[in-house]
């Protein structure tokens, strides 16, 4: 479960990336964040990933305030979690299937259990015959499929997902929200999205955002520009 | 192994550079460890020898002998004290002038200084010994190897605390160096590094492949070192022994433990290859440590 308590964003420069945000997200829940860019959507992923603390306010996850100073849990907490970052955040210098197993390295797996588990995930995505190629040989779909092969390559209990279907096609987009949908009541899952198709036609809870506001939080919503 | 391999292939120069400088200062420590185990041990092989003598008037008694050995017993300072009679000292004259009758018939055991031969625990302890004694009642003369021994202890001294701003300076650049080279070659992988942490990565798994890498070259360098001064050693062996002819043993001694530093032995270029390597490798997680500590704040 994740809590945020009366959440405030400020940046150094002074421009609140969130404001006084409450919300919880129940465990195994599909959420999608949605607004306009600069609404918050990110800054909301990054305080869950603990990459940036909040000004004010509180965030528990799984009953640890990780807002807390005497919060030393970070690697576990992250470990949790699997994210799709927006820029792929993909090593170049690494095959498909070394940048899938990063995961399973830092989780120390055995090497069988490692290659067992990597194949799956690329299997899951799509992208078992092109484990031995390297990003840069592959188009912007296929490497956003990396991100998400190595964001479910173990059991993590979180998927965060920032932007998965930006910058792709309509058909390649649905493919990506289809391997999603696997682990629907599986994981909780908060994607942070602006494409209006997926949002509506998926029927799940939505939380927008507005200049750092929530603006509606619907159970089975949509979202409307 | 095979990714320490990989790593060195990848940044070649950088790698070349470590194993210098990590050799640099491992060869020279290794040295100065040598020089200062055959300092040390040489002072202590002059501590074997007598160190002072008190000779006491011809006629002073036996009595008075023994509460100056007692006196000197009291004092805690004292290894040894080997009182010489007149007669043991007649001998011993007799011995060394065997060749010579004249001087042998100008002396009797009665015109012979009795005397006190006394070893102490510290050479330090020698000239107060020899100035507490030297105008007392019955004393006739102290002698003592002050020159040799003040000069050993002042150039112990002096080297030691030379030797220990070198050890530092040369501690201090090694670890900057390596920490300046371990920077950049994280920085080749910051996106990476940033990554691991953001995917939960522990800070000692980051830590570890440049840890792994930087402690494989310490080793490396201390082998290339090891090979190094064992070879310069063996190439002034034979002029060593020349120098220290007539000495046969020359060791160090802590508490119980004694090493043995000449003639040279494997034992004793084992202990110095140990410490030195030890050396290395504080060098080369402390050097890790910092670099890494810069790029772990994700």
């Amino acid at each position: 479960m994740i809590i945020f308590d009366k959440v405030t964003k400020k940046f150094p420069l002074g421009n609140t990336a969130l404001d006084n945000l409450e919300f919880t997200i129940e465990d195994n829940e599909f959420v999608f964040l949605v607004g306009p860019s600069g609404a918050g959507k990110t800054t909301i992923l990054k305080l869950i990933l603990k990459e940036i603390d909040p000004s004010l306010g509180t965030i528990i996850i799984d009953e640890d305030d990780i807002t807390s100073k005497n919060f030393n849990n970070l690697e576990n907490l992250r470990k949790k979690i699997g994210i799709i970052f927006q820029d792929f955040k993909i090593l170049y210098d690494k095959n498909v299937f070394e940048n899938v197993s990063l995961t399973c390295n830092i989780e120390n797996l055995n090497i069988k259990q490692t290659k067992e588990k990597t194949n799956q995930a690329l299997k899951l995505v799509g992208l078992e015959e092109k484990k031995y190629l390297f990003p840069i040989q592959l188009s912007a779909g296929e490497i956003q499929r990396i991100a998400i092969a190595r964001a479910i390559v173990t059991e993590r209990k979180y998927l965060l997902a920032d932007e998965p279907t930006g910058n792709l096609d309509p058909k390649t987009a649905w493919e990506i929200i289809k391997i999603f949908k696997r682990f629907e009541n599986k994981k909780t899952i908060i994607i942070a999205t602006h494409n209006i198709d997926i949002v509506n036609s998926l029927e799940k809870r939505v939380i927008a955002l507005k200049q750092g506001k929530i603006i509606k939080d619907k159970r089975k919503g949509g979202y409307q520009i | 192994m095979k990714n320490i391999f990989l790593s060195f292939k990848r940044t070649p120069y950088q790698t070349f550079a470590i194993i210098l400088i990590l050799f640099f200062s491992l060869f020279l420590i290794s040295n100065i460890l040598i020089f200062f185990s055959f300092l040390n041990s040489f002072l202590n092989y002059i501590e074997t020898k007598p160190q002072v003598t008190i000779y006491f008037k011809p006629n002073t008694s036996e009595d008075y002998i023994s509460k100056i050995k007692n006196q000197l017993i009291q004092t805690g300072k004292i290894t040894n004290i080997i009182y010489i009679n007149q007669k043991k000292a007649f001998e011993i004259y007799k011995k060394l002038n065997q060749d010579n009758p004249l001087l042998l018939e100008m002396v009797s055991p009665e015109t012979m200084p009795p005397s006190l031969e006394i070893y102490t625990k510290k050479p330090e302890y020698l000239e107060e010994i020899a100035q507490g004694f030297k105008n007392k009642e019955n004393i006739d003369e102290v002698q003592y190897q002050a020159n040799i021994i003040n000069k050993l202890l002042k150039i112990n001294q002096t080297l030691r605390i030379i030797s220990l701003v070198f050890i530092f300076y040369l501690s201090l650049m090694t670890i900057i160096v390596l920490t300046i080279i371990t920077w950049f070659k994280i920085l080749l992988k910051k996106d990476e590094i940033d990554l691991l942490r953001l995917l939960g990565a522990s800070k000692f798994y980051i830590r570890k492949p440049y840890l792994k890498e930087n402690l494989f070259l310490a080793t490396l360098s201390t082998i290339l070192s090891f090979i190094s001064f064992t070879s310069l050693i063996l190439y002034f062996y034979p002029f060593l022994k020349n120098y220290l002819m007539g000495i046969d043993n020359l060791y160090l001694k802590f508490n119980s433990f004694q090493i043995i530093v000449w003639p040279i032995n494997i034992n004793f270029l084992l202990i110095v290859f140990f410490i030195s390597w030890f050396f290395g490798l504080l060098i080369s997680i402390f050097s890790t440590y910092l670099a890494t500590n810069k790029y772990l704040k994700v």
